[in-house]
Parts: structure tokens; C-alpha cells; sequence
């Protein structure tokens, strides 16, 4: 077996998750909801296979191609689904989850990225190249958990009618969001800017350049500071602190897919 | 605005969240706006903004008074704010028993309160070990105007915020710094050459500059084996690597890239007369050598990169060998016979050539330049400041958000029903539930503390 026929089968065992947590959400799912749990277990088990085969084949950290980089963040956002499933019960954000966690899966295993492994160029060899990617993505999954809770909190109608108030559950997606940030933006913040940073100073001497990457993950970062500040001030807990977790997410897909199309710099190896 | 406004303007969480939306915008915009080009590049390819660009100093966005001062503001909103939160939370953290006897409680707000339906006599004892058991602080005391309890646990996490803000006044604090006074120097030096360092009593001199390969012939690594020398004395010796830099009184040495010294290439020429008659030479760009028969070559110059531009001139593309050529000159007597661009692998290419003899030919069998290491030495006093900054900056999230704050009294004076007042730092009304539900654990006195088991 190689490291593709371990991510296709993680592929399908995601897959399987998915769906039995949509099944969990009617009636009373909770078999359901253990079943998906543990495909999701299975899944991550396959998936991590997957990246050891590559890993000790290439020689090289898992995340130094584009593929490569889907896949760890699909990993990461799947091990922060299990983490919170089983600390706080995801509720209707885990099948919505999975989703994202199988397009991940679906950009990774397409065509469209090659599945080569390239040689490093001098200033990517480096053990922060490590701490610097990993610590990142584990955060970003965090924040990927923040912005499904949000969207569906946004999409979540004050009053339904017939039915009384939809405030517990609104509440509930609330809590959740903050404290997928509360996890996320600790890492993220050591990952992408203290790491990033001191990796920074060393292969390129300066610690900061406005590079278009460095910007782009400081403005992600900012989005999650206003998040945490919306949530002091009276009248933006709610809405606008979704809104904004929503789009700081987006930011950080730009941060991750954007800049390296659509931006040039010094970060634009893959 | 009066003092007053203004302080409470510079200290409010609602200008930061302008102020944030606002260096969020902004920062967006310089990643769209090419950056540091000069004024024609914008009237070229963005006629329709060049005039909002240039005198706002978009063009160099990060630099511009306008993007400078909303961060300096933001600096001030940073300061001003944890100057107002930490004396608070310092009293938080004082107020023990005095304050909390006396009538006019200055007990810091916001916190829940409730009465409770009486007073918990011989249960204290039991209470106290639910909260210790729980990692509380006890302290319980009694005079003979009434009595309290106080539990409290998680003080890291009520500083915690400060902690973050803290770095982050440094961190910002370090990168003014830089930018003001930090200094970089490009070095280019090959084998053998020593270059003072300006400012510095010191000199840099490559020893050994090797460039290894991946087999399918991309750059693996570059080496400088170089020695700093200090009034002719070698002080130290150390190869620079990418990321593995050489650092030095306060000086920072970086392996940038390399590249060839095209100047001075030496060329393996080979000079046919006729199929018969055939001879290779190597000689220097720039140097002339004599042939038989008073013949004279001279190697003019060399173009690692060939391409011609409009105008008809010669120019080197990149400053790869991607299609090197050399322009050679051969002169018999005082007569001219060949003059001419001629390419390395591509002998039969006879374009950019004069000659007399139609038999003549030049061919550039083979070229190599001394490579140069390139070096970037940089001193930089903000980085540590930023290092420094970073450290608090993380710890403080840490301590936010694993560390929570908690704080329980139960005071009661004589004469007046008991009273608790609970507070932490985010989910208050939860906490005083499960302070409640803790309570009410010690008035039940023969059922035990279920959650200790
Ligand atoms: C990018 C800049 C900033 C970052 C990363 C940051 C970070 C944080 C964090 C992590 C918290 C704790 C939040 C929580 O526990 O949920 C916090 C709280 C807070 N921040 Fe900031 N902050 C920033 C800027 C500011 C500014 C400019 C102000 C000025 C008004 C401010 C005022 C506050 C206040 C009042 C609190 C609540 C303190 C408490 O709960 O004890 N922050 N900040």
C-alpha cells in the first residue's frame, strides 16, 4: 500500500463520516453520531498513514507541495473536529465539518496538484520549516471549526416559526465558535507570526519584510483580535463577532491558496 | 473634547476595533498596490488610481505617514488601556479582608451577586475543602462584625490580556526601532577577498565558496567558508549557510545567493581556417593574444544571457549562463578579419558576425567565471525587543484563555443576610451557577462532594 491508496481510502472513510453525521442530525441520531465519530477515528488513522509513507519516503516535512499542504490542513481540521466532538459536542456543526474536511480531501487527491516530490530549495531546508507550517495549519484547523459554528449561527434564524426560540441553540454555536478560536488563535499566532518570524530572521535576516504572505497572515490574525475585542463591547457579541470570524477564516484560505496565485513574493515556492 | 473624553476616548475598546478594521483595510490594499516602484510604473498600469496612490503614498503603503500614524494610534489605544486595566486588577487582587467588612464595599465591578437564604455556620469548614479540592485559595475569617470567605484561583489569567497587550507595546516598540536604526550591507566577494565591514573595526574574508547540486541540477545549498579578521588576525572561522547565519559583534551574516563574475570569464575559443588548419586557445575577457603569422584575438566582452533589443544592442538577459556569447575580435596585421558574437553550442550561428575569410570560423567551446558569494550582513537592535515581545505575547494567551480567573466571597455583617459575590473574567453567569451548585453541596451536609470521587 502507498501513501495514495491510504488517502483514498481516508478519502472514503471521511466520506462515510460525513454522511452519518448528516444522518445524525434527524431524529434521534445519537447512534449515528457515535457511528460517524468513530469513522472519523478510522479516517484519521488511514490519513496519518498516509502522511508517515510520504514523510519517510520523501525525507522531506509532509507540507512542502501544495498537495502535501491540503492534506496536513484536511488532517489538522479532522483531528480538531474529533477534539471538539468529544469536549463539547459538535452538534449541527460536525456534519458541516466533515464537509470541508472532504473538499480538502477532494482538492488534495484531484489532478490539479501535482503529486511530485520536489527538492528543497536552500531556504526551505530548515528544521522551522517544521514548526513553522505545522504549528499553523493545527491552528487554522481550529479556526476552520470557528467558521463553520459562525456560518451556521448566521444562518440560524432568530425565530422559526411554530417553534420557540431558537436562542440555546444560537448560544451554543456562540460558545463553540469562541472556543475553537480560543485554541486556534494561540497557535496560529506562535505558528504563522512568532515562528514565522524567527524563520524569517534566520534565512532571510530580517524578521519582517510586508512580503505579501507575512501581510496576509497578520491580517488574518487581526480579524481574530477584533473578533476577541467585538465580543467586550456591548451590541457586537453575536452577528458582527460571527461575521468577522466568518471573514477571517476567508482570510486565512487567502493567506493559504491566494497569495501564491494571485500575489508574488518571497513565499511563492510552491 | 474635554481631558476627561479624551482619555476615556484613548482608552475604549471601541476605538481599537476602529482602529483595527482600519489597519485591516489598509494592509489589504498594499498586498493589491505593487509596492516601491517608481512614479511612472503607477501612471503606466493604474492610470485610473495613480492619482490617489501617490499622494497618499500607497506606493509605499507600510511606510506612509498615513498607515504609520493609525499604528502609532493604535500603540497609544495599547498603552492607555493597559495603564487603565492594571491598577484595576491589581486592586482585584488586594482588596483581601479589609475592604470587604466595611459598609461602603469597594468591591471591584462587574461581579454577580445574590443572597443567600442563610448562613453556611459549621459547613465553612466543609466548603473551604470543596474549594481547595478545586484548586482554590481559602482564607476565611471572622471578627466581630461578621464574617468572610474568599476563594480564589487562576491569578495568571486575570492578567493574562495585560500580558498579551504588553508584548504586543514591545513587540511594536521593537519594530519602530528596526526600522529606524536597523542597517543591512550586500556583500559580493570572491574566493580570497577581504571587505571591511563599514562602521565595524572588523573584515570578512571568503575562504571557500562552494554552490552543491541536487542531481536534477537545482541549488541544494550554498557554502562560505569565511574568516572574520580583526587588525590581520584571523578571529574566527565559520561557513555560512542559507539559514544557518555567522553572527558577530552584533552583527548578523547571511548566505543570500551567489552569483558568476561575467567580467572576468575565461574563454576556451577554438579558431578555424580551414578544415586542415585548426587551433583552441584560453584567454580572459578583455585580454588580446597573438597567433602565428601576426594574427591577434581579443576577446571583447561576454554576455552569459544573449539577447538583442530593439535598437539592435546587445544585452544580457538574466545573469544566468542561459545562452552565453562572446564578442570576438581577430585582426591580421592591421586588417581586420573577423568581428563578431559567437555562442556557446551553437558554432553554426554566424548572424551577428563579420568576416573576411568566408572559411573563418570562431567557435566558444567552453567559458567559466570566479562565482562570488553574496552576503547580506544586517545589525538589527529591534529584534530582540520583538523576540521579548513574542515570549509575553504568548504566555499572556496562554494564561487568557487556560488560566480563567475566579473569584467567590461570602461576607456577612451582623444583622444583614449573607451575601455571594462570585466574578471571573468571561462567563460570569455560568460561574455563579456553578458556585451556587457548589454550595449548595456543603449545605446538604450528609450528602458527600460527588464530584471529588
Ligand atoms: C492586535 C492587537 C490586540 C490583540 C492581539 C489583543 C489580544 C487580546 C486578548 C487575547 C484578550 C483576551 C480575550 C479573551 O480572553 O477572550 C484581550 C482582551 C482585552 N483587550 Fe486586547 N488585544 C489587542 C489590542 C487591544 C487594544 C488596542 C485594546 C485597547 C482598548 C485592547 C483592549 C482589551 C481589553 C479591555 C480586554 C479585556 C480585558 C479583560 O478581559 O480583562 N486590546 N486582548
Amino acid at each position: 500500500m502507498n501513501e495514495f491508496s491510504f488517502l483514498l481510502l481516508a478519502f472514503i472513510t471521511y466520506l462515510l463520516a460525513m454522511l452519518t453525521g448528516f444522518l445524525s442530525l434527524f431524529g434521534s441520531g445519537s447512534q449515528w453520531r457515535k457511528v460517524s465519530y468513530f469513522l472519523g477515528l478510522g479516517g484519521l488513522l488511514l490519513h496519518s498513514l498516509s502522511l508517515t509513507v510520504r514523510t519517510v519516503h520523501s525525507g522531506q516535512p509532509p507540507f512542502t507541495t501544495m498537495y502535501e499542504s491540503v492534506s496536513f490542513l484536511a488532517w489538522s481540521c479532522v483531528l480538531a473536529v474529533i477534539i471538539f466532538e468529544r469536549k463539547f459536542r459538535l452538534e449541527k456543526t460536525g456534519p458541516y465539518l466533515w464537509l470541508v474536511v472532504v473538499a480538502l480531501m477532494a482538492l488534495a487527491s484531484s489532478p490539479a496538484l501535482p503529486k511530485a516530490v520536489n527538492p528543497l530549495v536552500p531556504a526551505l531546508q530548515s528544521y522551522w520549516l517544521w514548526l513553522h507550517v505545522s504549528v499553523t495549519l493545527l491552528g487554522e484547523a481550529f479556526l476552520a471549526v470557528a467558521f463553520v459554528a459562525s456560518l451556521i449561527y448566521l444562518l440560524t434564524p432568530e425565530k422559526k416559526p411554530g417553534q420557540p426560540s431558537q436562542e440555546a441553540r444560537r448560544q451554543n454555536l456562540d460558545q463553540l465558535a469562541y472556543r475553537a478560536v480560543a485554541v486556534g488563535f494561540p497557535l496560529f499566532t506562535l505558528g504563522a507570526l512568532v515562528f514565522g518570524m524567527i524563520w524569517a530572521s534566520k534565512a532571510w535576516g530580517r524578521y519582517w519584510g510586508w512580503d505579501p504572505k507575512e501581510v496576509w497572515s497578520l491580517i488574518t490574525w487581526l480579524f481574530y483580535a477584533l473578533y476577541l475585542h467585538t465580543r467586550l463591547v456591548h451590541g457586537w457579541k453575536g452577528k458582527k463577532s460571527a461575521l468577522i470570524a466568518v471573514l477571517g477564516f476567508l482570510a486565512a484560505l487567502f493567506t493559504f491558496f491566494g497569495v501564491n496565485y494571485f500575489l508574488s513574493g518571497l513565499h511563492s515556492y510552491a | 473634547m474635554n481631558p476627561k473624553g479624551a482619555w476615556k476616548f484613548l482608552t475604549s475598546v471601541r476605538l481599537a476595533i476602529a482602529l483595527l478594521i482600519l489597519i485591516i483595510v489598509l494592509a489589504t490594499v498594499g498586498t493589491f498596490i505593487p509596492q516601491e516602484r517608481e512614479a511612472e510604473f503607477y501612471q503606466k498600469n493604474l492610470p485610473g488610481i495613480s492619482g490617489l496612490v501617490l499622494p497618499l503614498g500607497l506606493d509605499h503603503l507600510y511606510r506612509s505617514p498615513l498607515f504609520l500614524s493609525l499604528v502609532f494610534l493604535f500603540l497609544l489605544n495599547l498603552i492607555f488601556c493597559s495603564l487603565q486595566q492594571i491598577p484595576a486588577k491589581f486592586r482585584r487582587l488586594k482588596t483581601d479582608q479589609e475592604a470587604i467588612l466595611s459598609a461602603s464595599s469597594i468591591i471591584l465591578e462587574p461581579q454577580e451577586r445574590s443572597h443567600l437564604e442563610r448562613w453556611l455556620e459549621t459547613d465553612l469548614i466543609q466548603l473551604t475543602s470543596i474549594f481547595r479540592k478545586r484548586h482554590y485559595r481559602v482564607r476565611v475569617s471572622a471578627t466581630a462584625d461578621g464574617k468572610t470567605f474568599l476563594a480564589r484561583k487562576g491569578w495568571p489569567g486575570l492578567f493574562g490580556p495585560e500580558l498579551v497587550h504588553l508584548g504586543l507595546i514591545i513587540i511594536i516598540a521593537g519594530g519602530l526601532i528596526s526600522a529606524i536604526f536597523s542597517q543591512r550591507i550586500s556583500l559580493a566577494l570572491v574566493e580570497g577577498q577581504t571587505e571591511k565591514i563599514p562602521g565595524r573595526d572588523f573584515s570578512l574574508r571568503l575562504d571557500r565558496f562552494t554552490t552543491e547540486y541536487y542531481p536534477d541540477g537545482s541549488v541544494r545549498d550554498w557554502k562560505s567558508l569565511v574568516s572574520v579578521l580583526e587588525n590581520d588576525q584571523v578571529r574566527l572561522q565559520k561557513t555560512i549557510e542559507v539559514n544557518h547565519p555567522l553572527k558577530y559583534a552584533g552583527m548578523s551574516f547571511f548566505q543570500m545567493s551567489y552569483g558568476h563574475d561575467w567580467d572576468r570569464t575565461l574563454l576556451e575559443l577554438e579558431i578555424v581556417w580551414s578544415q586542415s588548419r585548426r587551433r583552441t586557445v584560453t584567454l580572459k575577457v578583455g585580454e588580446t593574444i597573438h597567433l602565428e603569422d601576426g594574427a591577434r584575438l581579443r576577446a571583447l566582452s561576454f554576455i552569459p544571457d544573449f539577447q538583442v533589443d530593439d535598437s539592435g544592442q546587445a544585452y544580457s538577459r538574466s545573469a544566468e549562463a542561459a545562452n552565453p556569447a562572446a564578442l570576438v575580435e581577430m585582426a591580421e596585421g592591421d586588417k581586420q578579419v573577423f568581428l563578431g558574437w559567437v555562442f556557446h553550442g551553437h558554432p553554426e550561428l554566424s548572424r551577428y558576425q563579420r568576416r573576411t575569410g568566408p572559411e573563418l570560423k570562431v567557435d566558444l567551446k567552453n567559458f567559466s567565471a570566479p562565482s562570488f558569494s553574496v552576503l547580506e550582513a544586517s545589525s538589527d537592535p529591534g529584534t530582540d525587543l520583538v523576540w521579548a515581545g513574542s515570549g509575553l505575547l504568548v504566555l499572556g494567551l496562554l494564561a487568557s484563555f487556560y488560566l480563567p480567573y475566579r473569584e467567590v466571597r461570602l461576607k456577612q455583617r451582623v444583622g444583614s443576610p449573607p451575601v455571594l459575590l462570585t466574578y471571573a473574567r468571561k462567563n460570569r453567569d455560568a460561574f455563579h451557577r456553578e458556585v451556587k451548585t457548589l454550595l449548595s453541596l456543603a449545605n446538604k451536609k450528609d450528602l458527600k462532594d460527588k464530584g471529588d470521587e
